[in-house]
């Protein structure tokens, strides 16, 4: 190393000057799914748990949350604390007989309840002793810490390890768990490659769109009301199963929560990605994807929009969306037959065979062509349907070849 | 490897692929939903047939000119069911714990997913394409998962051979050439792959007569995959002894050695008591040595994990009747006597009354035996090792016998060789 200047920079100034190199980063917009979730639901203001490995990123995720919703944020560290950190301190007065005992709260929950607005963040709840558990679900279920009252501009957020990783265990309880969002917070390894060299992501937060409002609770009603209708095993079901247990499992609660979840992604125009995250941490895997289904057959063409206009008529691209599509119309027209509905349908499978795959034509134009009525002619344009006879006999001569052999 | 060359191909004869994908999907209509879902691109790049991560399916036209169309109906539900197995995320998962990070390797999980796959997809009036890989010619059992194949097979000579073998990124999970990569048009998100593959699980669900027993074990662990038993058992054990009453809590029995610092408040002191834990082990003689050594083990390992000490481990071996109640000092001395029937009432009566009393008790067994009729007072873990119905012993004195269901108020563990990967 060369002398050089008059005056050496001591060691700890090159470090520091090294420090701030290292912390030199930029970012660059990247959209993250869990991140959206996680900002819908505490919008929305239900509890959310995140499940989640140590080390992975859960406050710096937070971090940004807060900035996005600008709140400041408080983060407890719930293994390090004890129960009457959360639940209040018995202060002995001068004649508890009169005057009682009271329950003094900690420092924080006071500067909390003065600014009226923050956001918790409860972390290590997994390796925290059973009773600073106890204390702080009341604290994140009630909004209670001893005498004090969480204002409701406070929002709440808990982190805890998952059960195989957690030293000395933790789970939830069926009736807790069900008071829960339920966010499994997993890295991306891409994002930790390009953050470590240099770049990390800066997610857009979801805005909710004041004029959607409406329409978005609207829409939540029916998607959820319109399941539970035609479905109603779903409406609660307890886990039975070990592997599920302290996990999401539908009830009237965690559907009113995903009544609210549906709600806020629709007036924030999230993608199906994000609200899949939510419901099924909701509600669990099965009846979430049920939901999510219906939404997709919501999103589907009305059948008798299709046949009003069959040239103008936008079909899906996804088989067997278009698929369901197809067999509605077919349906619709059984429902309601007339000639007029039944050339539109042809019509409709001809533009299907226009602009898709064959197969998918077959089973709707065999049904459709079994409704004709005797006086109705064929319609010229079913001739351009001719190839799917040819390729469903191909088909059946198929399933002959295959019969015996294997 | 012959991986065919597709230069000499002309057009993609759609007729020709699509008649297949009828066929397919009326021969296995529980799959139709996902063999519609798939969206075809036209790829000469392509040696046969294969998917990526994303539900397309790349053709090569020179595959479907030279195949038969009930052979390509067969390659259709193959190719389908590598994305509906989610053999690229189990690859990707595999790739990370055992560190295959090679092209070979994932040629080999390739290889595998393809054994699990044609063991049970075809016949029913489905063919069987030419060149499938099946495990009697890797010299493997069938009927096994992906990952139990893997490490069994090595390229060499067996596998020289292995024709369409190239089934894409859908397969293993690394990226090939040809794919159009997350941003190219027409792939699924990932929501919409989770909702189809659980509108084909929710129809074999509902006909379990008709489909094959592989997929009736897919269906049911799509969305929930079973759980290593260790895990299970460890977190049962878990809350077991650190529910309030036993384990290490806080209590108000002496002051904390914080209240010296804020006078005039009461504080509780944190006091350890370490959990104990009485094994009951069915000695009865439908359980082997093996699987009780490996749970009992696991056991001492993880209520030692929670604080207890390894003198705090009772063991009490029971059939008919109960043993006597021993510490668990070392592993390998455990006494395990017994091997007629089994009633283990008479080991509960006996880990109860045990001085101290145990905190929690942990029953391994294969539950044919009858249970206590009420609730014992310490909260209760059974380990349960499965076993088929057809294969229960009958008591020769009463055919008619046949064991209780482990009783609800027990937190019941299943144990066994459930690997959890599916």
């Amino acid at each position: 190393m060369p002398m050089t200047g008059p005056a050496p920079a001591s060691q700890l100034d090159i470090a520091a000057d090294l420090l701030t190199l290292l912390r030199d980063s930029t970012t660059e917009p990247r959209p993250d799914s869990q991140l959206e979730a996680l900002t819908l639901a505490v919008a929305a203001d239900l509890p959310v748990l995140l499940w989640g490995e140590p080390g992975i990123g859960k406050t710096a995720a937070l971090t940004q949350l807060a900035t996005a919703l600008d709140l400041p944020l408080t983060t407890v560290i719930a293994s390090v604390h004890e129960p009457s950190d959360f639940s209040g301190l018995p202060v002995v007065g001068d004649d508890p007989a009169t005057q009682g005992v009271p329950m003094a709260p900690p420092d924080w929950a006071v500067r909390l309840v003065r600014a009226g607005r923050g956001l918790l963040f409860l972390d290590e709840l997994s390796t925290a002793p059973p009773a600073v558990q106890a204390a702080l679900l009341r604290l994140v279920l009630e909004r209670r810490i001893g005498a004090l009252r969480l204002p409701p501009g406070v929002r709440i957020v808990a982190a805890a390890n998952p059960r195989s990783s957690a030293a000395d265990g933790w789970e939830l309880s069926p009736p807790l768990a069900n008071r829960f969002v339920h966010l499994q917070w997993t890295h991306d390894h891409e994002v930790v490659v390009r953050g470590l060299g240099g770049t990390w992501p800066r997610a857009t937060l979801p805005r909710l769109d004041p004029r959607k409002l409406p329409e978005a609770v609207e829409f939540a009603r029916r998607a959820v009301c319109g399941l539970l209708a035609a479905r109603p095993t779903l409406v609660h079901r307890l886990p039975t199963n070990e592997t599920r247990r302290g996990g999401p499992w539908p009830s009237p609660r965690s559907w009113d929560m995903t009544l609210s979840l549906v709600a806020f992604a629709t007036a924030a125009g999230s993608a199906r990605d994000v609200l899949s995250l939510l419901v099924r941490g909701t509600v669990g895997d099965g009846p979430g994807l049920e939901l999510l289904a219906s939404l997709d057959r919501l999103d589907l063409p009305d059948p008798e929009d299709v046949l009003a206009d069959p040239a103008g008529a936008v079909l899906p691209e996804r088989g067997d969306l278009r698929q369901a599509v197809l067999d509605g119309v077919v349906a619709a027209v059984r429902a309601r037959p007339d000639r007029g509905r039944w050339d539109a349908a042809w019509a409709v499978l001809v533009r299907a065979l226009e602009t898709g795959a064959p197969d998918l034509v077959v089973v709707p134009a065999t049904t459709l062509a079994s409704l004709r009525q005797q006086d109705w002619d064929v319609p010229a344009t079913i001739e351009r349907l001719a190839g799917t006879v040819a390729l469903s006999r191909r088909a059946d001569r198929a399933a002959a070849a295959s019969k015996g052999r294997r | 490897m012959s991986a065919h060359p597709s230069e000499e191909g002309g057009r993609l004869d759609r007729d020709k692929l699509f008649a297949a994908r009828l066929h397919a999907a009326r021969a296995r209509p529980y799959l139709a939903t996902a063999l519609f879902a798939l969206h075809t691109v036209e790829s000469k790049r392509v040696p046969t047939m294969a998917v990526d991560r994303h539900w397309r399916c790349y053709v090569s036209p020179a595959f479907v000119d030279r195949m038969p169309v009930e052979e390509l109906a067969g390659v259709w539900v193959h190719e389908v069911s590598h994305l509906l197995r989610d053999h690229h995320g189990r690859g990707d998962r595999l790739a990370r714990e055992r560190g295959l990070t090679g092209v070979g390797d994932r040629l080999r999980m390739n290889i595998a997913a393809d054994c699990e796959i044609n063991d049970d997809v075809y016949g029913d009036g489905l063919v069987q394409p030419e060149g499938a890989v099946r495990p009697w010619r890797l010299k493997l059992p069938e009927g096994q998962l992906m990952e139990e194949y893997v490490g069994g097979i090595s390229l060499g000579a067996l596998t020289l051979d292995l024709s369409w073998l190239d089934c894409g990124s859908g397969a293993d999970g690394l990226e090939r050439a040809w794919d159009l990569g997350p941003d190219g048009a027409d792939g699924l998100s990932e929501q919409e792959r989770d909702a189809v593959r659980f509108r084909v699980a929710q129809g074999i669900k509902a006909r379990p007569g008709s489909t094959p027993q592989g997929w009736q074990r897919w269906a049911e662990e799509a969305f929930h995959p079973s759980q290593p038993w260790r895990d299970l058992l460890g977190a049962a054990l878990r809350s077991a002894v650190s529910g309030s009453g036993s384990g290490d809590d806080y209590s108000y029995g002496r002051p904390s050695r914080r209240s010296a610092g804020v006078p005039g408040a009461v504080l509780p002191s944190l006091r350890r008591r370490p959990p104990r834990v009485c094994v009951i082990i069915d000695t009865s003689g439908s359980v082997s040595d093996g699987e009780l050594g490996s749970a009992l083990l696991e056991v001492a390992a993880i209520s030692r994990a929670v604080g207890g000490r390894r003198d705090l481990v009772h063991v009490l071996s029971c059939d008919a009747a109960a043993g006597v109640v021993r510490p668990l000092c070392r592993a390998e001395g455990i006494p395990l006597v017994g091997g007629g029937g089994t009633d283990l009432r008479t080991g509960f009566e006996k880990a109860l009354r045990s001085r101290p009393r145990p905190d929690v008790v942990v029953a391994l067994t294969d539950g044919q035996t009858p249970w206590p009729a009420a609730q014992p007072s310490c909260r209760t873990v059974i380990g349960l090792f499965p076993r088929p119905v057809r294969s229960r012993p009958r008591r020769e004195n009463n055919p008619e016998y046949e064991p209780d269901s482990p009783p609800a108020w027990a937190r019941v563990v299943e144990i066994g060789s459930a690997s959890g990967t599916r």
